[in-house]
């Protein structure tokens, strides 16, 4: 044999090797895919529904849910499991974190395997997302709505969302150590009333054991919503009835002097100093009220959850955020910035799925089971059950009692982007690096500057 | 022999040239289109020509993120190789413990940027409320200073050890006959080391340049861009328009954004080019 | 002073007077040094002492203080973040990511890279002038439709995203490893052709054992990339199942509504100390290398 060839040879068997290393590196890591998959199932079961089924029940389609609200994440995680275990579909549950929701919306629904299932705030949200949300109308769930207020509806009067939850959201109170104060609820009727009550507990605050009247008003991302969000409802929501009209291009902010009252009263009769609050979470404000630090806690029916642990019904009351403004008609906050949107680009099979799946968890026993007593929601479909939750309960007896329930005006504000603008203004007035001039331009400038670009 | 090499290019050349163009080649060449478009997903995509970069320049926010991140660069640059280079003089002067001075200093660089951030943002949130100041979240100077701080802690190190090895490659009789002519050790520094070690220098002004410019994860971790987007950094702001925002129009005006922060950084690396160029014709 | 000193003295006396005062002057070093030393650390010792903490003990008025008392929390941070956020997961992720990753790095890119040295073709200048150019584009410029790529060729697993990094990362590898292989002499690569290696055979048998320490450069500044990446498997990993420690520590925040700062410090120390550990071992490797690369870069 002459040289030539036997280095061909050498030289062949030589790059087999090596492609077949190649070939076994490749291949190897695909093998432990499947294996780890299988691991995780077992290893993670509240990670429920993994892709190891999706492949086998595809023909029948599955769902992705990208959840909105973290504090109830576990709940939707054993729901989706336990739909699974029912009917065989596989449903993945991802929740995004506090304020990262348009973030993770945004890099997912460009993803081939994209939310099958996700949400709107509202009117603002749908316009941002229109193009993505399949029309339900004469689906079964929008069937089960107690109102057609409920259905979101698109500019060609096409169903794109469903609300799903309604919710309610004012000054939580401890009721215990009120009445340690010398006071009771009832003799907070106005603003006036609770500034006074408040001061009091704050000069007196040592001698009651607690550390301010309001717990933290945290201006951490964890926690801020509480107040660029839901307190600055209240201005819009005034300003909207005085001109009797429910959307607005520009706002003039008629009402930020009281916004401004009740903020200030907030940081003053506090836990802590304002200067700190830019760091303050939402669990630090929460765990303030759990270990009895404070007697007012501004959140909403959804912390109902976390608090029962720890109080009774008789200790836990939700009082109206008095604005100055018609408080002997107040009634607390009411309504949802939680629309359910189906994605019209998923595969027709996905779509189904995931409709089935909406109105399962509405309308079976299992599902609202959970939705009421776990997740503490009430929901606005005829199927509901009674929800434990006392907050809730409040509510109903308030509206009976002739109070009006302020509607949910944030669901109008421009963007994500307006919000933490006057996050950011509000967080340094209350430090006192900014000034209130800057929280009223954030707010009306700020608006009218958003929805400029949205056009 | 070259030729039998070429023959092999399957082997050789085509794994990386097909992850590269699935990882860089490709996704870039659309990136650019992209910028000329409107589309929320690339399944609905409009050319709009270049009204995205119309946009941008009318954003104030990016123009800011620009000059923030300019100011950064210069100062971040400025101090780290300062420092770095003071502190690898001090350690080649064979005092005691050199090698434990040189392992702890290069130790936080292998911490990563998200870490990094969050480790900062909790001391140096502890001290400024210790002293009564305005947290992190709350000023855009304690924001910029706070980055900066971060990333001496981390960068020094590296640099330093670069700068060692610069200045052990200065010939120590070199050293020793300028002593002996009666240099001071100002003049031995100035006129010997500084020039004998300048590749070093051109090496670790250009990769704190680089480095500072194109800053991301710890910008996200120690101030998120908090107060009011003050504090974002360019790849921040363009991260934030692509993924924050939403509504058609954003993610054309965030491509864009990357197309011109893209030709920032390649103007700056061929001025750095120029610039190691010509020290190397003159040495 | 001293210089006046000296006049009067001995030649012998002299230079024992001057190494005496470089000896004082190098303790007055050692001593400032060692100040700065214990600043450098004490972040990292600040977090070990905050995981051992209660979460209401790491507030910021809080922080400085020792997990002493009323405020130790033992090993519960440690439990619920290893437990509770499925850390150990994220760990085995990013170890996988980073190993396969900058091993896939460095076989192909060093093949590559002799092909640019000694080809001489075209196709070899073109690879090196795109992967020199690929070094300058920042992230942020293909993250989008990076991400959509991936996602479309279905690289967004842990098990094969280092087909991403080794496009994304390529640039540094290959301009490294060429740069070493031009400086490198021909004549024994040509003396293992004229003895009938293949060219397989003479990259694996006489190539590679002479790059070793390029590619041990190369190996260490890819894997502080790959290992402490963020934006990159954030966007094109399928979050649904799989999260790396980076996204994890970031998920931190904000997840279940809610901060949670003693976990999080307790899976920072996790991430930190293994690195830590590694690097005490491999130091004289790790800091060579990094020399070695930065002059070579």
């Amino acid at each position: 044999m002459n040289r030539k060839l036997v280095s061909a040879v050498l030289g062949a068997a030589m790059a087999s090797t090596v492609l077949a290393g190649c070939g076994s590196t490749a291949s190897a890591p695909a093998a432990q895919t499947e294996e780890t998959a299988a691991e995780e199932e077992t290893a993670a079961g509240e990670e429920t529904a993994d892709t190891a089924e999706a492949g086998a029940e595809s023909a029948a389609g599955k769902v992705y849910y990208l959840n909105f609200k973290p504090e109830a994440d576990e709940h939707w995680q054993s729901l989706a499991a336990a739909y699974t275990e029912e009917t065989g579909v596989p449903v993945t549950v991802v929740t995004a974190a506090s304020g990262e929701y348009e973030t993770t919306l945004q890099s997912e629904i460009a993803k081939s395997d994209a939310p099958t299932l996700f949400q709107v705030n509202g009117p603002v949200g749908l316009a941002n997302w229109k193009d993505y949300c399949y029309d339900l109308t004469g689906s079964d769930i929008v069937g089960n709505l107690t109102s057609d207020a409920y259905a979101l509806k698109n500019d060609e009067g096409a169903i794109a969302g469903v609300a799903y939850v309604i919710e309610s959201y004012g000054i939580i109170t401890n009721k215990a150590l009120l009445e340690k104060a010398g006071y009771s609820v009832d003799d907070i009727q106005s603003f006036d009333d609770l500034k006074k009550v408040a001061d009091d507990i704050q000069a007196r605050a040592d001698e009651l054991g607690v550390k301010g009247a309001f717990a933290s008003t945290g201006m951490d991302a964890s926690s801020d919503w509480r107040f660029k969000t839901h307190l600055a409802n209240l201005p819009i929501y005034y300003e909207y009835q005085e001109d009797g009209i429910d959307r607005a291009d520009a706002i003039k902010g008629s009402y930020l002097d009281n916004y401004k009252n009740v903020f200030d009263l907030y940081i003053t009769d506090s836990t802590c100093d304002p200067a700190e609050l830019s760091a303050k979470t939402a669990d630090d404000a929460r765990n303030e009220f759990l270990n009895g630090e404070a007697v007012f806690y501004q959140n909403g029916s959804w912390e109902y959850g976390s608090l029962s642990d720890k109080y009774s019904d008789d200790e836990l009351a939700m009082i109206p955020i008095y604005f100055g403004v018609n408080d002997a008609k107040e009634g607390l906050c009411t309504g949802t910035e939680n629309y359910w949107c189906v994605n019209a680009e998923a595969a027709p099979e996905d779509i189904q799925a995931t409709l089935d799946f909406m109105n399962w968890c509405v309308s079976s026993e299992t599902g609202t089971k959970v939705m009421a007593e776990d997740m503490g929601f009430t929901i606005p479909f005829t199927t509901a059950q009674e929800s434990p939750n006392v907050f809730v309960k409040q509510d109903a007896e308030m509206t009976a009692a002739g109070k009006t329930p302020v509607s949910w005006n944030f669901t109008t504000m421009p963007s994500e982007n307006w919000k933490n603008g006057v996050g950011s203004a509000l967080t340094a007035y209350a430090a006192g690096t900014g000034d209130w001039e800057a929280v009223k331009a954030a707010f009306v400038d700020g608006w009218a500057s958003e929805y400029a670009m949205m056009q | 022999m070259e030729k039998a090499i070429r023959r092999y290019w399957p082997v050789f050349v085509l794994p990386t040239l097909a992850a590269f163009i699935i990882g860089f080649l490709w996704p870039f060449l659309w990136g650019i289109y992209l910028s000329f478009c409107q589309f929320q997903t690339v399944n609905k995509v409009k050319p709009v020509g270049f009204s995205n970069y119309m946009k941008v320049f009318a954003d104030p926010t990016f123009v800011h993120a620009f000059w923030f991140t300019a100011l950064f660069t210069v100062a971040s640059t400025l101090i780290i190789n300062l420092a770095a280079f003071g502190v690898a003089l001090l350690l080649t002067r064979k005092i005691k413990g050199t090698n434990l001075f040189r392992t702890v200093f290069f130790m936080p660089n292998l911490i990563g940027g998200i870490v990094l951030g969050y480790i900062w943002q909790s001391l140096l949130n502890g001290l400024l409320s210790k002293w009564g100041w305005p947290l992190l979240a709350l000023s855009e100077k304690e924001g910029f200073w706070g980055l900066i701080i971060l990333m001496a802690w981390q960068q020094i190190g590296y640099m330093m050890i670069i700068y060692i090895a610069g200045l052990q490659n200065v010939s120590p009789e070199l050293i020793e006959a300028a002593q002996i002519d009666g240099a001071t050790a100002a003049q031995t520094l100035v006129r010997i080391k500084v020039p004998m070690v300048m590749p070093s220098i051109t090496i670790c002004s250009f990769l704190t340049l680089t480095n500072s410019f194109k800053l991301f994860d710890q910008n996200l971790s120690l101030t998120n861009g908090e107060p009011a987007k003050n504090t974002q950094m360019l790849a921040m702001n363009i991260y934030d328009t692509f993924y924050s925002r939403s509504g058609p129009q954003w993610k054309g005006i965030g491509q864009a954004k990357a197309v011109i922060f893209f030709l920032v950084v390649v103007v700056i690396s061929l001025i750095q080019l120029r610039f190691t160029k010509s020290r190397e014709v003159q040495a | 002073m001293m210089a006046a000193a000296n006049d009067s003295m001995s030649p012998n006396s002299r230079a024992q007077a001057l190494a005496k005062r470089k000896e004082r002057t190098n303790n007055v070093i050692t001593g400032i040094l060692s100040v700065v030393l214990v600043l450098w650390i004490y972040p990292v010792f600040m977090i070990i002492a905050n995981s051992l903490k209660i979460e209401s003990a790491i507030s910021t008025d809080r922080i400085f203080r020792l997990p002493l008392g009323e405020d130790f929390a033992g090993l519960a941070n440690y439990v619920y973040g290893v437990t509770k956020m499925d850390f150990l997961s994220a760990f085995w992720y990013s170890l996988f990511i980073t190993v396969t990753s900058v091993a896939l790095i460095l076989l192909c890119c060093s093949m590559c890279a002799w092909y640019i040295s000694r080809s001489g073709n075209a196709l070899g200048r073109i690879m090196y002038l795109l992967c020199v150019f690929s070094m300058v584009v920042p992230f942020q410029m293909v993250m989008f439709t990076l991400a959509k790529t991936a996602d479309t060729l279905k690289l967004n697993t842990p098990y094969n995203i280092c087909i991403v990094y080794l496009g994304f990362g390529a640039g540094l590898a290959v301009f490294m490893f060429t740069g070493f292989m031009k400086s490198m002499p021909v004549e024994i690569e040509e003396a293992a052709m004229i003895d009938g290696c293949s060219p397989l055979q003479i990259f694996f048998r006489v190539v590679m054992p002479i790059t070793k320490p390029t590619t041990i450069s190369t190996a260490i500044l890819e894997t502080m990339w790959v290992w402490n990446d963020y934006l990159l498997p954030t966007l094109v990993l399928d979050i649904k199942k799989y999260r790396t420690i980076p996204m994890d520590i970031q998920y931190f925040r904000g997840s279940y509504g809610s901060v949670q700062m003693g976990p999080m410090m307790a899976c920072i120390v996790i991430t930190i100390v293994p690195v830590i550990l590694l690097y005490l071992f491999a130091q004289k490797y790790i800091i060579e290398g990094v020399v070695a690369g930065a002059v070579k870069g």
